[in-house]
């Protein structure tokens, strides 16, 4: 199972830089994993420690929280407290034993969609290398990937 | 895409024509818009946006431009008053103001705008043909315009195409049209705006700069599109020659500005000292230590809001060196890696040389000659470079009534000041049209009430050509998307943007009662108005519909994985109707608005700003502190170029207190302060009595002013010899018979400004000294004239007067920190001492008169009042904080609220007038509508949930939320700002952000995870 | 208010383990403001036990509830159509809302989520300090404000100890001397005099010495 284990990540990306690199890495046509499955959010400040949980309760392998460059945020500082609950989150996760890991925070402005694209591509073969989360639904665990 | 209307010009009088699309037209042509009034905005380009778009980051807040300035683009290409005319130019210009008739060309573009969706496939297959590419960087074929472009559309260059029906084939859209002739026409408008925008000098005729043979010379907008994410190197920062990075940078200055080459302008360009510094800082901070830079310079001129505190961090943090000198040539061996620079500087005589492995020269800003042209062919009075003469109180009106400029056409500057000119511009050549009112809701049918309704969910899969459909079976998508719960219908729309499809959606809608729309397509950025507005006009709440981005998240970035593209789509496509069955209808917040307008301060800003509206009929208090109109430009008599300043504000005076519509209160101080943008209440306290009044508006304008600053320095207010540069105009104007008098003059640059206690530039003084000394030497032109200075100043045109003041022999020394004047009272007079550094020796001037150059500074008592009352940021010395140095250079933070003039930060009257017609402008875009539409995705408390913990209060970034007498948190919509950290801290889940309700968040993670793959 | 912290998730994982369907109970009062145990911590305890449990093969099931305040009998008694259906209770509020559960709830087990710390102030977002222990005899009037026995390390009643370093107490850097705090502010207040009156040794039994404490209001009293 290990062999084609096909993570399956959740990428947290607000609307003015991130989720717009990603646009750019779509418009550039920058090849990544098909693996990481995009959600919106006005800004990653937004983005509640519930949200990234129940990601991984849902059956994710991996979750990234991708916000605008420090100083960048278009409501002042909504990256930066992003930031701060993602590294809570992270020892909850340890608490847990999904491993911290398994999630990030990533920061990139609107133009960078080669990095958006290469930290799909980093995330992706990362959480390969960890295997699938422990916590995957056990059912989701010895049915087809669902997603890839 | 933009609607056509109104081509025949029936009420053509009644625009405005805006010539030139980069992002000076494009803020004139959304002011306008945003003011009901109708534009037609022409470029010759293909694709609007201007040089902006060519940048990596720009001063001073160095971060990327598409973020900033994609959003304004795509502003551009909906407004429903703006009529966008690419790769077109003006022919000839008839008639007068108010009735002018233009002839345009556009030329053919081989596509068709309505029909092409810039899927990209025929430059995928025809890349020498379609211009998409052509980066500025000759040494970068790959590199695009830039990715967001609008309209957002390939062009075709004919003569390229070697097989015209196969580029047709390959079109999916059908877009190619090689019949396309484009063609000639008239328009009719009322008045015109020229914001042509700026060349740059080419510096290949310098031999000794070795720009033509060193491809390690660079010109400073070559080095931005190398450090640009989206220019030819992807953002790599590396050496031309050799693809490798380099390890130490210079900068040349005033390349082709100042009058010092062949061929160059005798003016300052003032925007490239800026410029190389924030390439200088970009380049530092990705590379810090592995880097060095230097700067090699004249005059560091840095005189912007703020901006000095730039060039200190550019130093001082991050170590970029700057020298005065200007190299006298860049050589390289044959046998050498690096580019070796001569120079020399102050303290020595010797040649020193260096080597460099890259060097940019700041190249300056020039008017194009296909501009001159067109200027003279509008009948334009131009200077002998080029740009436009403007009227001395009003910058942006041209010698043709009617005819406006903004932006680089009048005269070299930044992007905050051509913004501001823009607005400017905007104002003046609205003023005598018709506000034509579109009412949004005009056509529209009534909403239909769905909320009893069980789900009915519609989707509809755009093929966009071969960018979805070329990678994964449309049909299928669809087919699998009507076994999802809910959905009643899902079928595959081709082109879902377009006018047909979107009519077949609405359709839809009515006939199969959906209440729910997911569009699988692109991406939301910039296609969710548009469907939301779809779905509207097919009676639907325009927050039901959902978009899954199949194209740029799945087909355009696993191409080559078709089968796992496929997979993605039909979880993109899941999550969609799993999160539009959360979507509730929601209401755009919106409040009616009082018209009214409070200008706080009476000075010229004030005044102007205050006529400018009346004029367009709204009412308008001027609240003045003193007892008389007129501020501080009642104690200005010339300007630089020798016009008269006092006829100008009387007669300013004169018509404020006639306006119908003015109001003016003075003896007034503002005491408190409440309400939101539209319904404001201001209280102050009037006359000698202080008698309490209340006033209600709906904008504030602050034009408060600044303060002339007399530090206690060099014997100012001891000896009668010494005196401020102001009170040397007065003077001057006053008792010529005393300044005939004076044999030695010393000027004393930055008194007072430039030091640690207040670190920012004066702005005025330099060009203030010029004046007062080309005044001197009029009234005796043997006056000796020494001016003492640090850097001199003299940015755009003032620079030629100052070359005019040293041809009549003022002499100019420099002098530093650690070598300050020393004055000494001998009499009547005063013993000025200085060193010279090119002599290294001390001398020592008799001066009859000491000009002290003391600039200006905030009147810090009534700004920290005024900022308190109106919760309004300050600049740490004192000015009101704009709400985007960049972009919004007018615009307070808070919505509502404009600030103009010296409040802003030192300027002349000529800036300041800009300012005042550049807030008249911003201020209608909200005087203009009856009600203010705030969006609906903003935070709701659920007062049952609410613990008034407080962390709300405390999170929230702009300072919203409150506990309420009711004891719990309250968020007023028309103040959120849609961030949503309020809701994410709460820890009584009582805050949902609408439209990004947890539901709905959470809908989607279940339905990526839902086992329901086909 | 009351401070709380949520218990090591390896300990309430022990606790649950047994069962196969719980109800956990969070409180919208002191634990929500001190974000220990609100609607938010709930969701996210509720998430973390699942998935901690799963990985050893163990499913249970989780029921959310949060109460308006647990110290409370009526709020409680909103639990009553849940309670049949789980076979143990996890509590979310401070010591008083667990015990308060369990003696509604007689016949289910009541367990902890939290870790009841003091009660305490906000010193600023995510930041709570100690500031009362409940004496029963407050002495807040002698002490210009500033409570020795919740804020001195040894309940010290008349002036610093030796371990009092500028400012600070010995036994940690970040811990203020609350003597010196106090001195400070009579000073301040002009009040030098109040320092010198000793204060007698204390009553602890008002304190809780005298066995565990009730108020009784005769007027409300039913």
């Amino acid at each position: 199972m290990m062999e084609n284990f096909e993570p399956v990540i959740v990428a947290f990306c607000c609307h003015y830089c991130a989720y717009t690199a990603a646009d750019m890495a779509g418009s550039q046509r920058l090849e990544y994993s098909p693996n990481v499955k995009i959600i919106r959010v006005p800004c990653s400040g937004k983005v509640d420690a519930i949200h990234i949980i129940k990601a991984f309760e849902k059956g994710a392998d991996g979750v990234y929280v991708a916000g605008c460059l420090d100083g960048d945020c278009h409501f002042k500082n909504g990256n930066n407290r992003a930031s701060r609950r993602v590294e809570y989150v992270q020892k909850y996760l340890d608490e847990i034993g999904i491993g911290s890991e398994r999630l990030e925070m990533v920061k990139m402005s609107a133009g960078m969609g080669y990095l958006f694209a290469q930290i799909a591509i980093d995330m992706t073969e990362k959480i390969r290398k960890l295997g699938p989360s422990p916590v995957r639904p056990l059912a989701m665990q010895a049915s087809q990937p669902i997603a890839c | 895409m933009v609607e056509i209307q109104n081509m025949n010009g029936v009420q053509g009088h009644n625009k405005v024509l805006v010539i030139g699309g980069g992002l000076g037209g494009i803020r004139t042509a959304l002011d306008l818009a945003e003011a009901e009034k109708d534009v037609i905005l022409v470029d010759k380009a293909y694709a609007i946006g201007g040089l902006m778009t060519q940048l990596d980051r720009t001063f001073p807040t160095n971060n990327c431009d598409l973020c900033t300035l994609s959003p304004n683009l795509s502003e551009s290409g909906r407004k429903q008053h703006i009529e966008l005319l690419t790769m077109t130019s003006v022919k000839g210009v008839r008639g007068d103001k108010g009735n002018f008739t233009v002839s345009l060309e556009t030329a053919p573009r081989y596509i068709n705008l309505d029909k092409c969706t810039a899927c990209g496939e025929c430059h995928k297959h025809f890349p020498e043909c379609v211009r998409f590419t052509p980066g500025l960087d000759h040494r970068a074929p790959t590199c695009m315009r830039y990715p967001q472009a609008i309209p957002q559309s390939f062009s075709v260059d004919l003569e390229k195409c070697s097989d015209i029906n196969a580029l047709i084939k390959v079109c999916p859209a059908g877009a190619i049209s090689p019949d396309d002739i484009g063609r000639k026409f008239e328009i009719q408008c009322g008045s015109i705006v020229l914001s042509a925008g700026a060349a740059l000098f080419d510096p290949s005729g310098l031999d000794y700069l070795g720009y033509s043979v060193e491809p390690d010379v660079v010109t400073n907008l070559e080095y931005e599109r190398i450090m640009s994410a989206s220019g030819p190197t992807m953002g790599q920062l590396v050496r031309p020659s050799n693809g490798k990075q380099p390890k130490k940078v210079a900068w040349i200055q005033c390349v082709g500005s100042r009058g010092l080459q062949k061929g160059a302008a005798s003016y300052c360009s003032s925007a490239c000292c800026m410029i190389a510094l924030k390439e200088a800082i970009v380049t530092k901070e990705r590379f810090q230590d592995d880097i060095e830079t230097t700067i090699f310079y004249m005059d560091m001129r840095t005189f912007g809001k703020d901006y000095e505190l730039y060039l200190e961090r550019a130093k001082n943090k991050h170590g970029v060196r700057l020298i005065r000198s200007r190299p006298h040539s860049i050589l390289r061996d044959d046998n050498q890696d690096g580019l070796r620079l001569s120079y020399t500087t102050d303290d020595t005589s010797e040649m020193k040389n260096e080597d460099f492995d890259m060097v940019v020269l700041s190249t300056g800003f020039k008017i194009a000659d296909d501009v001159r042209e067109l200027s003279l062919k509008m009948g334009l009075t131009l200077n002998p470079s080029g740009f436009a003469v403007t009227e001395e109180f009003s910058p942006v009106e041209t010698s043709r009534p009617g005819i406006y400029v903004c932006g680089m056409m009048e005269s070299p500057k930044d992007i905050p000041e051509t913004m501001a000119q823009a607005s400017a511009a905007a104002c003046m050549a609205g003023k005598d049209l018709k506000v034509s009112l579109k009412d949004p809701d005009g056509d529209l049918p009534p909403e239909r009430d769905v909320t009893d309704e069980a789900l009915r969910i519609g989707v509809f899969i755009c093929d966009c050509g071969e960018n979805i459909g070329g990678v994964l079976d449309v049909l299928e998508i669809a087919e699998y998307s009507k076994s999802l719960p809910n959905v009643v219908v899902a079928e595959p729309q081709g082109h879902g943007c377009s006018r047909q499809s979107i009519e077949q959606i609405q359709k839809s809608i009515v006939e199969n009662g959906l209440n729910r729309v997911v569009i699988g397509g692109c991406s939301p950025r910039t296609h969710e108005a548009k469907f939301q507005e779809a779905i509207r006009k097919a009676g639907l709440n325009k927050y039901l519909v959902e978009i899954a981005n199949i194209r740029d998240q799945a087909t355009w970035v696993h191409a080559h994985l078709p089968e796992k593209a496929t997979r993605k789509a039909k979880d993109l496509m899941r999550m969609a109707v799993g999160a539009v069955a959360e979507s509730h209808p929601l209401k755009d917040h919106s409040l009616p608005i009082n018209k009214d307008v409070l200008v706080v301060g009476g000075g010229v800003t004030g005044m102007t700003t205050a006529l400018r509206l009346a004029d367009q009929g709204f009412k308008v208090y001027i609240a003045e502190k003193t007892n008389s109109l007129g501020g501080m430009a009642k104690n200005i008599h010339t300007t630089l170029s020798g016009s008269e300043v006092r006829p100008f504000v009387d007669n300013l005076i004169e018509q404020t207190k006639a306006h119908a519509n003015i109001q003016v209160i003075t003896r007034a101080i503002i005491v408190d302060h409440s309400g939101m943008p539209g319904m404001f209440k201001t209280g102050m306290q009037v006359g000698p009595q202080m008698f309490y009044r209340t006033i209600q508006h709906g904008v504030t304008i602050l034009a408060t002013g600044a303060l002339a600053n007399r530090p206690k320095q060099y014997l100012l207010g001891e000896s009668e010899a010494v005196g401020t540069q102001l009170e040397t105009d007065t003077l001057l104007a006053d008792n010529p018979e005393t300044v005939k008098s004076w044999d030695n003059v010393v000027m004393i640059q930055c008194v007072g400004s430039r030091i640690p206690e207040n670190p920012n530039c004066s702005r005025i003084c330099c060009q203030a000294a010029i004046k007062n000394a080309l005044q001197i030497r009029k009234l005796n032109p043997e006056t000796r004239i020494f001016v003492l200075y640090r850097d001199m100043r003299t940015y755009g045109f003032q620079e030629e007067y100052y070359l005019e003041a040293r041809k009549q022999g003022v002499i100019f020394v420099r002098y530093s920190l650690d070598h300050l004047p020393q004055v000494q009272a001998v009499g009547k007079q005063v013993e000025v001492t200085f060193t010279d550094p090119i002599l290294g020796r001390a001398i020592t001037v008799t001066a009859d008169r000491l000009c002290l150059s003391t600039g200006l500074i905030a009147d810090e008592d009534s700004t920290e009042d005024l900022a308190r009352i109106f919760k309004l940021p300050r600049t740490q010395d004192g000015f009101f904080l704009e709400d985007h140095v960049k972009l919004r250079p007018v615009d307070l933070p808070v919505p509502g609220f404009y600030v103009a003039g010296t409040a802003h930060s030192p300027k002349t009257i000529r800036e300041s007038v800009t300012q005042a017609q550049a807030v008249a402008s911003r201020a209608q875009l909200l005087l203009a509508r009856d009600a203010i539409n705030l969006g609906a995705a903003v935070a709701r408390v659920d007062s049952t949930k609410c613990a008034a913990c407080l962390i709300c209060v405390r999170a929230c970034p702009f300072d919203v939320p409150f506990i309420n007498a009711d004891g719990y948190s309250e968020i007023d919509p028309a103040k959120c700002h849609g961030c949503g950290l309020c809701a994410s801290e709460c820890p009584a889940k009582a805050i949902q952000l609408m439209q990004f309700e947890d539901d709905r968040i959470v809908a989607k993670l279940e339905q990526l995870f839902e086992r329901m793959v086909a | 208010m009351i401070t709380a912290e949520r218990k090591p998730l390896e300990e309430l994982i022990e606790y649950v383990r047994p069962f196969k369907r719980i109800l956990l109970v969070g409180c919208n009062e002191c634990v929500t403001v001190c974000s220990a145990g609100g609607r938010k911590e709930v969701g996210l305890l509720a998430s973390g036990l699942k998935m901690a449990l799963l990985q050893s093969g163990t499913t249970i099931e989780i029921r959310e509830h949060t109460l308006e305040r647990q110290c409370d009998p009526e709020y409680i008694d909103e639990l009553l159509p849940m309670i049949d259906g789980v076979d143990a209770v996890m509590s979310m509020a401070c010591g008083c809302g667990v015990q308060e559960v369990a003696r509604r709830y007689k016949d289910k087990p009541v367990f902890p989520a939290l870790n009841t710390k003091f009660m305490g102030a906000s010193e600023r977002q995510g930041v709570w300090a100690e500031r009362c222990q409940g004496c029963g005899n407050c002495l807040l009037g002698m002490t210009g404000g500033i409570c020795p026995i919740a804020r001195c390390s040894k309940r010290l009643m008349n002036g610093p100890c030796g371990g009092s370093v500028t400012g600070k107490c010995e036994i940690s850097k970040d811990v203020d001397c609350a003597w010196q705090l106090i001195w400070d502010r009579l000073k301040a207040l002009g009040l030098e005099d109040q320092y010198l009156k000793i204060i007698p040794a204390k009553d602890w039994r008002p304190a809780g010495g005298g066995g565990p404490r009730k108020i009784i209001r005769e007027d409300l009293a039913a």
